[in-house]
């Protein structure tokens, strides 16, 4: 039976290869790994600044609770305070002078 | 690695630079481009035609080529000097070639399926002034199935020993063995029986 001699043949590719295809797959390959760690680096840095504000946010929190921050009058005191009649007793004669004139200027 | 790194800046474009010298830099994030650079000079031509003759297109070469560096890239630290480092890159480039056939032939089809459309394409792919035999040759490996394919083309073409091929594909040298037997036998059928 006849015998293909396979190992006497040549080990030449039909096709072919672009010219200077290795060259430049080699420079796209290198830019799109800068590329890759570009936006790999880009990630970390948002995340870093997001974690950085996430701990920022609850230091806050129990830094200065929302009570002690606002300025909320303290009605407690408030009451707590002495009368009108007294707080026109302790006034000096050019606070008094001020208050009287302040009050005829507005009507009251 | 000072002098390691000297002796490749000096021998740049020379195929001379050492395997370990090269994954040494890979390994280095400072001097991975380098070592990029330094794979592809020295493997780039061996592991695109590899590639070539699993997927036959050069634009599906191409990208297999690029899919192929870009691993090695992101995987280079899973590298093992216990392997030489052409093994890890044909195994690379073997894997990125199955992938892109597995998508070529969808959820339905296997590998080996896409037999008579890579035989196709051979034809369409090769130059004007090829030989007829080549040409012959490339459809009967385009037939086989993909293991048979491999293994064939990594012997063949490659050179490479059956420890070699084991390295690459995974399956035992007997297996490998029987494999290429086969591949061999289907090949010369195949071209006694269209040879004019």
């Amino acid at each position: 039976m006849k015998e293909f001699d396979l190992e006497g043949l040549s080990r030449e590719m039909p096709y072919k290869m672009p010219e200077h295809f290795l060259d430049d797959m080699t420079e796209r390959v290198i830019a799109q790994i800068g590329k890759q760690n570009k936006k790999h680096k880009e990630g970390r840095i948002i995340a870093l600044f997001a974690s950085a504000a996430s701990v920022a946010a609850v230091a806050l929190l129990f830094l200065h609770p929302f009570g002690s921050r606002l300025d909320i009058p303290d009605y407690d005191s408030i009451s707590q305070c002495a009368s009108v009649d007294e707080l026109f007793q302790n006034m000096s004669a050019d606070e008094l002078g001020v208050y009287s004139m302040m009050s005829n200027y507005y009507g009251n | 690695m000072n002098r390691d790194r000297s002796d490749i800046v000096n021998s740049q474009g020379s195929l001379s630079v050492s395997d370990e010298s090269i994954a040494r830099l890979l390994c280095d994030d400072n001097h991975v481009e380098e070592a990029l650079r330094l794979i592809m000079k020295k493997y780039g031509e061996q592991l695109y035609w590899h590639i070539r003759r699993m997927v036959v297109a050069h634009d599906d070469a191409e990208d297999c080529l690029q899919e192929t560096m870009i691993n090695v890239y992101k995987y280079r630290s899973t590298y093992s000097n216990e392997y030489p480092l052409s093994s890890w890159l044909y195994k690379i480039a073997t894997n990125e070639s199955l992938k892109l056939l597995k998508n070529k032939s969808g959820f339905t089809l296997s590998v080996d399926d896409l037999g008579d459309s890579l035989k196709n394409s051979v034809r369409e792919e090769a130059s004007p002034d090829a030989d007829e035999t080549l040409i012959l040759l490339q459809e009967a490996i385009a037939l086989l199935p993909a293991k048979q394919k491999m293994v064939f083309n990594l012997r063949y073409y490659d050179d490479k020993s059956y420890e070699e091929i084991h390295q690459i594909v995974g399956d035992s040298v007997n297996t490998l063995k029987t494999n290429y037997h086969y591949a061999v036998q289907k090949i010369k059928d195949y071209i006694l029986e269209h040879q004019l």
